[in-house]
Formats: structure tokens, C-alpha cells, sequence
């Protein structure tokens, strides 16, 4: 990273687009230890990666590529090394207590474990669909053809959907 | 009720705004304080990622210290005797090569760039874990070795024949097991119990099975699929 201002710049971008970090470690995450672990694992990659980034390219596209990367490889790591975390945690813990248990809370925590229940690779995939990216950007991203991504993203939407139908009957 | 993209953004945003709300991870607390950022040296955080380089760098050190200690028995030994001059040479070179494969994965995760395609990425990483099977190929040559290190000419001149029925036997027994343990401790044999309980008990062994399926996750995962004609509208 070059100079002061260029340093500044280059967190006030992460800053703007803090939402990213926080939305990826609640979704590779169940305990909040491990969220503010990767985070700021998040963080200090994206730092060290930073004289990677071409300012022609989209801050966001390149922030995802950084930060799924490190939510896949800490996930994994915490894979192996805890053998059984609990995914409904996350789930739990979104819960406010003041707040009664209506259809939309029930609706997200649903919502949560049905992403939560999907692989690695599914898992970023359906989070960048529904963050909206369009499907050129998913592929740039993950790697493989749009094509590719219209099909995945079709095939998990309607399982979600189904599981979705069948839970809520 | 029929679930429309729509419905599932929805709540998804939904999710989003609760997430503020609740203040699951107070980044401001540390992660993204700028002040933080700009007054501390970033390159000395330590990374948990980096568990691992540290793990290797350990390895090579440890190596390093085992082979200046055989280096020095072999110079302290001034060829008098071939037979553990050449043993002790045969370990240190192949504690040399196993220290030199370590150092090319370490300046290898040191090269990863995060900021490429996950596929690909992932793809390399896993890949890198996996290459822990040639460290341990490579070091399980060095066994006979260990058979032959206290020979010398007047073992092998005056020895009984009891002595050589036992000693023959066992370093010829080790001798082919090395060649076999080379030959199979690879990836295709990784469910196998034995190469479980010879390469390493535990976590680790749990990690190179995850790395493999991993892999073969991404190489299903990357593969096009032909799009049936109920999605070829959908998107």
C-alpha cells in the first residue's frame, strides 16, 4: 500500500463495504467468537491483498473474491477442527427476545438454515444471488461460466423453495 | 403459498436489517477502526490462516537442528567408517529434500492471492494440503538407513551367523516396506487404515480427507452443466 492518503482511501472503501464482511460471518460462522475472528481475518487479508486491486475493477466484485475466499478457508479449518458446531446457533442467536416470534423472524431463521445446510461453493453462490449480483459477476467471482451459474443458482433456488413449502404447510 | 425470487430477497434483506440491529459483530470495536489501521503496523497482525506457514516453518528449524546435529557426527567421524558415513548421509539428504519441499509450500501459501476466483483459489489450496503426502513419502525412505548406521568392518567380519540372521532379515525387511510405503502412500489410498495410521493419527489426517473430497467438490462444482429446458428461462 502506497502512500497515507492511498491508504485511507483504500479503508474508507472497506468501510463502505463492511456490510460484505459482516453478512459472510454470519453465514460461515455459528459462534460469535469465530465471527469476530474472521472478520478480522477478513480484514487484514483484504489489506495484504490490497496492491492486488485494480482500480478499474469493481471494489465489491473484488471485496467478495477476497472475503469468500477467506470464509471458505476458515470455515473449513474450523471444519476439522470442531467436528460439531452447532448450525442452528446463528440461527438462535439472530432471534430478539423482545420481539415476538412472527412469520418474517421464522422466515429468516428458516431461510438461514437452509443456507447454512448447503456446501461451501453453493453456499456463495446463493449468498451472491441474493445479494443481487448479476450472474457475470457470480461467475468472475466464483470461476466458473454463467451458464454454469444460472443452472446452480436454479436448481438451489428450487430446492430452497421446495423446503421452504414443505416447512411452511 | 408459491415463493418467488422476490419473496426470498425479501426476507433475505429482512435478515440483513435484523443483523444490524442485533449488533451480531461490532466491527467497529476493532476490525474497521481506522484510526486502529493506520496507527499499527497491519503486516505484524497475526493471521490465523497463518497457523499453518508457522507450523512448517517449525518443521524446517526442527530439521535443521537434526541435521546439523547428523552433519556433525558424520564430519566428527572422518570416513572411518563407510557404512555410517553413507547411512547418516542418506538421512541428512533425504531430511534435506523433505526441508526443501517444506520451504516451497511455505513461499507457495505465502504467493496465494486471495483476490482471485474462489474455484481456483480453494482449488490450490487444498491441492497444497494434499502435497503433505510427498514430505511424508520422502521421509519414510530414509528408514533402511536407520538399519545400517552401527555397521562396520568388524561387525561385518566377525560377526556370528546368529547376528546376521537377525540383522540380514530385519534392514531387508525394512528395505521393502520403504519401497512399498513410497510407492502407496498417495491420495488414491487415503481411506485406506493403514496410511490413516502410518502418515498421522488425527486432526491432520481428518484435514487431507476433507482437502480431498474438497477437491473433487470443486472439480463437480466447475463442471458446466447443460442447462435443462425448465431453467433455461429462469435468471
Amino acid at each position: 500500500m502506497g502512500t497515507q492518503q492511498a491508504k485511507g482511501n483504500f479503508l474508507k472503501l472497506i468501510q463502505d463495504n463492511k456490510g460484505i464482511i459482516v453478512r459472510l460471518c454470519n453465514s460461515y460462522c455459528a459462534k460469535k467468537n469465530d465471527r469476530e475472528d474472521l472478520a478480522q481475518e477478513i480484514t487484514i487479508q483484504l489489506w495484504k491483498a490490497g496492491d492486488h486491486y485494480d482500480p478499474n475493477q469493481r471494489f465489491s466484485t473484488w471485496m467478495y473474491r477476497v472475503a469468500l475466499n477467506i470464509a471458505i478457508s476458515f470455515y473449513r479449518k474450523g471444519k476439522t477442527a470442531i467436528t460439531s458446531v452447532s448450525l442452528d446457533e446463528g440461527c438462535y442467536e439472530m432471534e430478539d427476545e423482545n420481539e415476538p416470534a412472527d412469520e418474517t423472524a421464522g422466515n429468516i431463521n428458516l431461510l438461514q438454515r437452509l443456507i447454512n445446510e448447503l456446501g461451501e461453493l453453493d453456499r456463495a453462490l446463493m449468498i451472491l444471488f441474493l445479494e443481487e449480483k448479476t450472474y457475470a459477476e457470480i461467475a468472475e467471482i466464483l470461476g466458473i461460466s454463467e451458464t454454469n451459474v444460472a443452472t446452480k443458482i436454479s436448481r438451489t433456488k428450487k430446492k430452497i423453495k421446495q423446503k421452504f413449502s414443505e416447512l411452511n404447510k | 403459498m408459491i415463493m418467488e425470487d422476490d419473496d426470498l430477497k425479501s426476507i433475505w434483506h429482512e435478515y440483513d436489517r435484523k443483523m444490524e440491529e442485533a449488533k451480531l459483530l461490532n466491527l467497529q470495536s476493532w476490525a474497521l477502526n481506522l484510526r486502529w489501521f493506520q496507527d499499527s503496523q497491519i503486516q505484524k497482525a497475526r493471521s490465523k490462516l497463518g497457523a499453518a506457514v508457522r507450523f512448517k516453518l517449525f518443521a524446517v528449524l526442527l530439521g535443521i537442528v537434526w541435521i546439523f546435529f547428523l552433519s556433525v557426527l558424520v564430519y566428527g567421524n572422518q570416513l572411518r567408517n563407510l557404512y555410517f558415513t553413507i547411512s547418516l548421509s542418506m538421512i541428512i539428504l533425504f531430511n534435506i529434500t523433505a526441508i526443501v519441499v517444506y520451504i516451497k509450500h511455505i513461499i507457495l501459501i505465502r504467493k496465494i492471492d486471495y483476490s482471485e476466483s474462489i474455484t481456483d483459489t480453494q482449488k490450490r489450496l487444498a491441492n497444497l494440503q494434499l502435497s503433505t503426502f510427498w514430505i511424508s513419502r520422502i521421509l519414510w525412505l530414509q528408514m533402511p538407513f536407520y538399519c545400517t548406521w552401527f555397521w562396520n568392518s568388524n561387525l561385518i567380519d566377525f560377526s556370528s551367523l546368529r547376528f546376521w540372521l537377525i540383522t540380514f532379515p530385519i534392514t531387508l525387511f525394512f528395505i521393502l516396506l520403504t519401497i512399498y510405503l513410497y510407492r502407496n502412500i498417495n491420495i488414491r489410498n487415503i481411506d485406506k487404515w493403514w496410511v490413516k495410521r502410518l502418515m498421522m493419527a488425527g486432526h491432520e489426517y481428518k484435514s487431507l480427507i476433507e482437502a480431498k473430497k474438497f477437491v473433487a467438490e470443486i472439480d463437480e462444482f466447475k463442471k458446466d452443466l447443460v442447462l435443462n429446458k425448465e431453467f433455461q428461462n429462469i435468471g
